[in-house]
């Protein structure tokens, strides 16, 4: 019986590795928390859609700046945006590969990408939409709910995703975006 | 968390008025109205005001982690030292047992029952610890430790 070994905060068989920073944590569940409001309780023709528009896009372009300036697994190099990453991914789940990704996998990474231009592109297309020059334009009103359809199927995607690596990695990921940290299984290979 | 806070409503804040400044501009006004420029500069300020924020919170997340770091560097030294100790007091593994229980201020009844031995044979168990480690009993036990850490902090204060 060994009664020192304390450090992996007294849970065997894990270790809890910090990652998501607090400002990642806010500005993620703003996010989520605005997506949300804009598509379900708030009417698409007020005010306040166009309020709670501007400060989505605000919450993304901070947290870019964040992803240049930030701390380690923030930064928009810990998760580069790469289609072939994300493929080799694919193929090494294939191969019963389960090596723990401290930031977002390659996968996730780009879904993070997809999901931010999605809503900018929403902010962008809300935005022309709100101006006399583009008031009632056929093209922009579509490409505004074409990108919103989109953004749901993402979402699902999204959902479905943190759902299937929590199973498969044995990473809770929603507590890790709620507390910060990943709570790693020991026999894991890790990737930073 | 606070800091976080802070920043993103300093962010919404800056990108409000950096959108307020640009309408402002596009709707006719010059630079050299002072209600402008007077917007123009909490723009600015904003936008400084939260890249610097962003630096202070990428300096407090590293040292806090340097600190964890830290902290379980010297855990494991305390653990190193206290092995040491009962190495050289030549304990038998279950006395190390014993010894490591003793620390973290078990009593002895408490002991007996974890290791579902004789409260007596626990008390002998000490005895011998105590009479290995040359002192009188708990108390001064403990004490070795303690005069440990203490004056390992005196070195680190004397080095500074």
């Amino acid at each position: 019986m060994s009664v020192v070994d304390t450090s992996d905060g007294g849970r065997p068989g894990a270790r809890d590795i910090v990652v998501w920073d607090p400002l990642v944590r806010l500005i993620h569940w703003s996010l989520a928390l605005s997506i949300l409001l804009n598509s379900t309780v708030i009417d698409g023709e007020s005010a306040p859609h166009e309020w709670i528009g501007y400060v989505a896009v605000g919450l993304i372009g901070t947290r870019l700046i964040w992803g240049l300036l930030g701390s380690q697994h923030a930064r928009l190099s810990a998760f580069p945006p790469s289609p072939v990453a994300a493929l080799r991914h694919l193929v090494a789940l294939s191969k019963d590969d389960k090596t723990v990704y401290l930031s977002h996998n390659p996968l996730g990474a780009l879904m993070v990408y997809n999901i931010w231009l999605t809503v900018l592109l929403l902010g962008v297309t809300g935005y022309m939409m709100g101006t006399i020059r583009f008031f009632g334009v056929e093209w922009v009103e579509e490409a505004h709910e074409i990108a919103f359809n989109w953004l749901l199927v993402s979402i699902a995607l999204h959902v479905g995703g943190v759902v299937f690596d929590s199973w498969w990695s044995g990473v809770p990921l929603v507590r890790a975006m709620l507390d910060g940290r990943k709570r790693v299984p020991k026999d894991r290979s890790v990737v930073k | 968390m606070t800091l976080a806070a802070i920043i993103v409503l300093q962010a919404l804040c800056a990108i409000f008025f950096i959108g307020d400044v640009i309408a402002d501009l596009r709707g006719g006004e010059h630079l050299d109205d002072l209600h402008l420029i007077l917007e123009a500069v909490a723009a600015l300020a904003l936008t400084m005001g939260v890249i610097y924020l962003m630096h202070e919170l990428r300096d407090l997340l590293n040292r806090m982690a340097a600190m964890e770091f830290g902290i379980r560097a010297a855990r494991g030294e305390m653990a190193n030292l206290i092995d040491a100790f009962f190495t050289q007091w030549q304990l038998t593994p279950s006395e190390r047992d014993i010894a490591h229980l003793v620390l973290k201020g078990i009593d002895n009844d408490s002991i007996a029952d974890m290791r579902g031995t004789a409260q007596s044979t626990v008390r002998a168990q000490c005895t011998r610890i105590y009479a290995k480690a040359d002192v009188d009993g708990r108390a001064q036990f403990l004490s070795i430790f303690m005069e440990e850490l203490l004056h390992a902090g005196d070195e680190k204060q004397s080095q500074a």
